[in-house]
């Protein structure tokens, strides 16, 4: 790489907008632009946005891309034709499933199962079986695996084929030869097998994510060749690194080959900037908010790290990759707010981009959350989105009153601020639930709000819950492709080793650990990264014999078999609320492994002493005096490190608005974040 | 809006409904994080609620679907035996006599009342403003076998019991009950810590209720929960008047603990606004640990209830305004003292037998049958590697019945535990000597019909070791229904694969051998211990099948061949459609089938 070639390019596709963004690691410069998402032909909106911004593809180092193309294909079915080839006897486990349905769904006498990717007819049984100590008790039957995916392809017409055989978590020699015997015959159609995505037992949990895999892989390859012929063409050539959905990034070519890894990566960034920007500036423990058009996502990072988990699901599908624990909620800019007999309800259902919120004047006449703002006063109708968009305040109230305050027999305001009431609620019942299921309080976190409407409603949020402070970052609503440029390369390993602890030595574990450090360091430095530039983080997976559930215990630096048994009963301690008598036991050892970037810094700025001219006042609903009352309107351009501004006020950005109430304070802190705190609604 | 005067505002009453739903969760993941035995946390046999002070239900959530509602009737009787004017902040009541507490003495339940106020404000100055309740499954409490009492004729060999006993006076916990506890069971250890969650989880529901009527004052939340309250009746009753008028009954019977059959008779009213269920027809209570107390049978028809009118809300007491039901004292389903009342798989059957009798009634809003059961296997013995004492169960999924807009569903938990997974064959295989041979859809297993029953699945456990085994199940002998002209899916059964030997290890309860005409050995309940290389084959049953299996679309009939859902063998004979073996439809021979019939 020749000397100029400093910059990094993180692009982000969303439901509306392509984000894409810059950061010279020379003049520390970011800069950042917009283009529209272009579902037909993903990679042109891409292109635009990188054409938008203007940077010289020749002279970056860097190019980080978040997409949602595997979680659309699956969202839209749209993905492959998909067979599945395993053991003879089990072709229906991935059917059969874990025969329970979701909550939803519990007293529904008609219930049906969600449409399957993979009818009965692609899913071929061969003998040949493995134990649960991974022993082989039948060898596998080639010749029947040749004559299945003959099946699968010449009659069934599958362009991809997932292969899951029992116990291949502890010794993946069937999946292998299987796959070499359908690689061998049929070059052109992918495969994927389970124990190459995932190394954790349950044969229907691991067979869905192999199948998922399978699923949208074809898809996502010739997406990537496609960006990547096209990115070559301008001059480009540097690693092109893929958003992953439990953190981090991996390379293109290692997410073409398990494109699975990618498909909930879509709230990824916003984490990433999340936790970086939290440890840089000292705040470990955040609440994240993502609050947007259709939904709001929270998620938990404590220690520096987001909440991640190894199980959750898709379309009702689970998939067996670590993914961040994000608990998502029908709480938007767009929900819509609607009357069930006398009760007002906010969401699920949101009005989306098309038509929108009344107030966009596209043909929306439900209420949502948006229009109870515009009535509330917090958005100025002339300065929407910098400007670009006119709103229509008074369709808004129109439909609040005629939808919602009629019928309840009450006003607009007072209804509007109900509306913002309900929405808080679930959202107060849904962090409450990400919190103490994990055995955390938390008011002893800060609260990060980002996506175009978190400023707004965040500090309330914190006011009802008693958090202290609200961290609102600069350039909120991109957030998320901020993050991306932050994103470290990250690879999980692990294995699944059920054993007594007692039954092990401590060289037992660390042989283990060591196989899986060799297999990471080799991954990263494939991919140029030096050992220097790589962490390595080990933990275990342990629970008491006999119970089913696990938790995860820090295994870095373990001295003794003693030590882990502390270090577990500790744990399930704080998660649980007791420790047992029971034996401990290992199931899974992991070993996530990564690859450090260098990234945008914070920068830093002496505080100045001056505090800010208000540009503006506007008449709007404060929630500490249950009035209306009169809030002075700030620039966020004009807000310097060190200022501070009494609410109630509005600040106001390009892309978004800060709300704040009169009980509550912002201080811009040496970074340039907002930082809202006071306010706590009365016990 | 904390200082609202007169009229309280929607989004109040919606806030405060919200966070009434969010405690009752809150309450379901304290015990769940805190539980120490499997059943509770990976089965989820539990039931939860929150009450106000006047005992109406105000927020639940039910681990097993059919525990919804199922503390009502027994904090009533709390109630009643210790007296409302006994009871003091800090106090925590147990309570397991299954005739008050509506299932068997394993399942116990805990109660406490709540006040305004902590133990420290005397209850002359303090205010009860509710109770919470939890029930959840004990491993072992006095009964006289472990795990599952399957043979007992009177209640007293089933376990000990608490009647409304204080374990926590004032906030202090009582040493001389819980040493009661300690020295009646085999495993004192994690029952003690069951009964810990318990009460962890009642202190969640206790002071999420004492904050919200700190924050909006107890004039507020009453009038918040009225309004929930008349929110919830006003929308079961209308869904109520929305159902026809008239009066329904059907008929099915048990297995029993013998193969002799338990009637089971329903007869259900729907009159206006109201809904009556009525169970004088089902047979009076039996020597067999299989009848259900009063208290089980309103949850029943709750469950039932609820699926027709608010299935998609969360519970309250309003919703169930419109329910009544009869069941007289000594029948099956008001068992009386001392009849026993282990398992409450009677109770399980009886959910479908509503059913049975609503679809003569509504046919375009019931299924036909279910698999109608919970095909329960229970391993336990010795694991050779650990020498440890194992006890592992799986229920099994059965298929669900058609309606008249789609085809049943394959292989899910029956309606009465929604929830409940099964366990994986590799934990399985982990955890137990066994290994299996398969775990597949039984072809054929769906009712035909125009729409197809769902199909019921099989599971074969080969035995590695010498284990023990039961089996709780019973729906062996009667088949399902189906409607308007689709046929019954195949029966639950069970087929062992035993050596010569076996006769003095294995006891067969219920023998199916005269239902079938091959030389498999077909049962229902058994218990006994098996030897390596024995199988257990569980075959559960279908779903009913939906309208005349001729007017199937032939093209459907064809997609289930080639899915081998259905075989070519039964896609001739019951649906009349004849499938080429390259898997076409011979247009012409289906024709002449179709026609022949004269249907």
């Amino acid at each position: 790489m020749s000397q100029h070639v400093t910059e990094r390019l993180a692009v982000d596709i969303g439901g509306t907008f392509v984000d894409a963004i810059t950061f010279d690691r020379e003049t520390r410069s970011v800069s950042v632009e917009k283009a529209s998402t272009t579902p037909a032909e993903p990679e042109s909106g891409v292109l635009e946005s990188i054409d938008k911004i203007g940077t010289t593809l020749e002279d970056t180092e860097a190019f980080v891309h978040g997409t949602t193309l595997g979680l659309n294909a699956v969202l839209e079915r749209e993905g492959a034709t998909t067979g599945i080839i395993t053991n003879e006897g089990f072709a229906d486990v991935y059917e059969i499933g874990r025969t329970n349905v979701e909550r939803d769904s519990m007293y529904d006498i008609r219930y049906q199962k969600p449409e399957s990717l993979v009818a009965r007819r692609r899913r071929v049984g061969v003998p040949g079986r493995l134990n649960a100590d991974g022993e082989e008790v039948e060898p596998l039957d080639e010749e029947a695996v040749s004559e299945a995916a003959s099946t699968l392809v010449e009659e069934r017409g599958v362009d991809g084929i997932a292969i899951c055989f029992l116990h291949s978590y502890r010794n993946p020699v069937h999946e292998q030869q299987a796959a070499e015997i359908v690689r061998e015959a049929y070059p052109d159609v992918s495969v994927s097998i389970s124990s190459a995505i995932t190394r954790e037992y349950r044969e229907y949990e691991r067979t869905s994510t192999a199948v998922m895999d399978a699923y949208i892989k074809p898809i996502f390859e010739s997406y990537i060749e496609n960006l990547d012929s096209a990115l070559s063409e301008q001059g480009f050539d540097a690693p092109f690194f893929v958003t992953r959905s439990g953190g981090g990034t991996l390379t293109a070519e290692s997410a073409t080959d398990a494109p699975v890894h990618t498909i909930l990566s879509g709230p990824a960034g916003g984490l990433i900037g999340a936790s970086h920007v939290g440890r840089e500036t000292g705040r470990e423990n955040l609440i994240t908010v993502d609050m947007g058009g259709t939904s709001l996502d929270a998620c938990v990072i404590e220690d520096g790290t987001p909440a991640v988990k190894y199980d959750s699901r898709l379309e009702h599908q689970p998939l067996m990759i670590p993914v961040y624990d994000i608990r998502t909620i029908g709480a938007g800019g767009g929900s819509i707010a609607w009357l069930d007999g006398e009760l007002l309800k906010v969401g699920p259902q949101s009005a989306g981009a098309d038509p929108g919120p009344v107030a966009y004047g596209q043909g929306g006449t439900e209420p949502t959350v948006t229009d109870a703002a515009v009535a509330l006063g917090y958005i100025d109708p002339a300065d929407f989105l910098g400007g670009e968009m006119e709103l229509d305040a008074d369709g808004a109230r129109d439909a609040i009153d005629e939808v919602l305050a009629e019928p309840l027999d009450s006003s607009v305001t007072d209804v509007s601020r109900g509306v913002f009431d309900v929405a808080l609620a679930n959202t107060v019942g849904a962090i409450r639930e990400i919190t103490i299921e994990k055995g955390l309080d938390p008011r002893e976190f800060s609260m990060m709000a980002f996506g175009g409407a978190g400023p707004m409603f965040v500090p309330l949020l914190a006011r009802e819950m008693g958090v202290d402070e609200v961290v609102v970052p600069e350039a909120p609503s991109v957030f998320s492709a901020m993050g991306m440029l932050m994103a470290d390369v990250v690879y999980d390993f692990a294995r699944t080793n059920i054993a007594a602890l007692s039954d092990l030595e401590l060289s037992d574990l660390e042989s283990t650990f060591e196989d899986l450090d060799d297999e990471a360091i080799d991954t990263l430095t494939d991919e140029g990264f030096d050992e220097e530039g790589i962490d390595l983080e080990h933990t275990l997976e342990m629970r008491y014999l006999g119970q089913e559930h696990t938790v995860e215990v820090d295994a870095n630096g373990i001295e003794s078999t003693a030590d882990v048994s502390d270090r577990f009963e500790r744990k399930h301690e704080d998660r649980y609320g007791h420790a047992m008598d029971d034996p401990p036991e290992v199931v899974h050892q992991r070993v996530r492994a990564i690859g450090r970037n260098d990234k945008p810094p914070l920068e830093r700025a002496d505080p100045v002493d001056a505090s800010p001219n208000p540009v503006d006042t506007r008449d709007a609903y404060c929630f500490a005096v249950d009035d209306r009352t009169t809030f002075d309107v700030y620039d966020r351009s004009d807000l310097r490190p060190g200022a501070a501004v009494d609410g109630p006020a509005v600040v106001r950005e390009p892309t978004t608005t800060i709300v704040f109430h009169s009980d509550q304070t912002a201080t811009v802190d040496e970074y340039g974040q907002l930082i809202i705190d006071g306010g706590e609604v009365d016990e | 809006m904390s200082n609202a005067t007169d009229e309280i505002d929607a989004a109040t009453v919606e806030v405060v409904r919200n966070y009434l739903t969010s405690a009752a969760t809150e309450m379901q993941r304290t015990l769940i994080r805190t539980a120490y035995n499997t059943i509770i946390y990976e089965i989820l046999d539990f039931g939860i609620s929150l009450y106000d002070r006047d005992r109406n239900l105000i927020a639940d959530s039910p681990g097993l679907a059919l525990f919804l509602g199922a503390n009502d009737y027994a904090l009533e009787k709390v109630v009643e035996h210790v007296g409302e004017e006994n009871m003091n902040p800090g106090d925590v009541i147990l309570m397991n006599y299954p005739y008050w507490s509506s299932t068997h003495t394993l399942d116990v339940g805990v109660f406490a009342p709540i006040f305004r106020e902590g133990p420290e404000v005397p209850r002359e100055e303090n205010e009860l403003i509710g109770y919470a309740a939890t029930r959840a499954h004990w491993l072992d409490l006095g009964a006289k076998d472990e795990g599952y009492v399957l043979d007992s004729t009177d209640v007293h060999q089933e376990g000990m019991i608490f009647p409304g006993t204080k374990v926590h006076k004032g906030g202090e916990p009582d040493e001389e009950i819980l040493d009661l506890i300690r020295f009646n069971s085999r495993i004192p250890d994690k029952v003690l810590g069951d009964l810990n969650a318990q009460i962890a989880a009642i202190r969640t529901g206790k002071e999420r209720l004492q904050e919200l009527h700190g924050k909006y004052g107890g004039d507020t939340v009453e009038r918040c929960i009225e309004r929930i309250q008349d929110h919830g009746e006003r929308t079961a009753r209308d869904a109520v008047r929305d159902l026809p008028d008239g009066t329904w009954s059907a008929v099915d019977y048990a297995d029993g603990t013998t193969g002799d059959g338990i009637r089971i008779e329903v007869e259900v009213t729907i009159d206006g606004e109201e809904f009556h269920v009525d169970f004088s027809g089902s047979s009076d209570q039996v020597d067999e640990p299989l009848n259900i107390p009063r208290g089980m049978t309103e949850t029943v028809c709750k469950l039932c209830f609820k699926s027709l009118t608010t299935p998609e809300e969360t519970s309250n007491a309003g919703q169930y305004a419109p329910l009544s039901l009869h069941a007289p004292e000594g029948n099956l389903f008001n068992a009386s003292y001392p009849a026993p009342t282990f398992t409450i798989w009677t109770g399980i059957v009886s959910v479908d037998v509503v059913f049975k009798a609503l679809a003569k009634a509504m046919p375009e809003r019931i299924p036909a049958s279910s698999g109608g059961d919970l095909n329960d296997v229970m391993l336990f013995g010795e694991d050779p590697d650990t020498g440890r004492q194992f006890v592992e169960a799986n229920n099994d999924a059965v298929g669900w019945g058609a309606t008249d807009e789609h085809d049943g569903a394959n292989a899910i938990m029956h309606i009465t535990e929604t929830m409940v997974q099964n366990i994986p064959v590799e934990v399985f295989e982990n955890k137990a000597p066994i290994s299996f041979d398969e775990l597949s859809l039984r072809q054929d297993s769906g009712g035909a019909g125009e729409q197809r029953g769902g199909l019921g699945l099989r599971r074969d456990f080969r035995i590695e070791h010498p284990v023990g085994a039961l089996s709780i199940i019973q729906k062996t002998r009667e088949p399902g229904w189906g409607i308007d002209g689709g046929e019954p899916g195949d029966k639950n059964g069970i087929v062992l694969d035993l050596h010569d030997d076996a006769d003095e290890r294995v006891d067969v309860l219920v023998d199916n051998t005269d239902l079938y005409d091959d030389d498999e050995l077909w049962v229902g309940m058994f218990r006994g211990t098996f030897h390596e290389g024995e199988l257990i084959s569980n075959r559960t049953g279908g779903g009913g099948g939906y309208g005349d299996p001729y007017d199937r679309d032939p093209e459907a009939v064809r997609e289930d061949v080639i899915d081998g859902y259905v075989s070519r063998e039964a896609a001739r004979e019951e649906y009349g459609v004849a499938i080429t073996a390259d898997g076409d439809i011979d247009r012409e021979e289906t024709d002449r089938l179709r026609s022949e019939s004269g249907s």
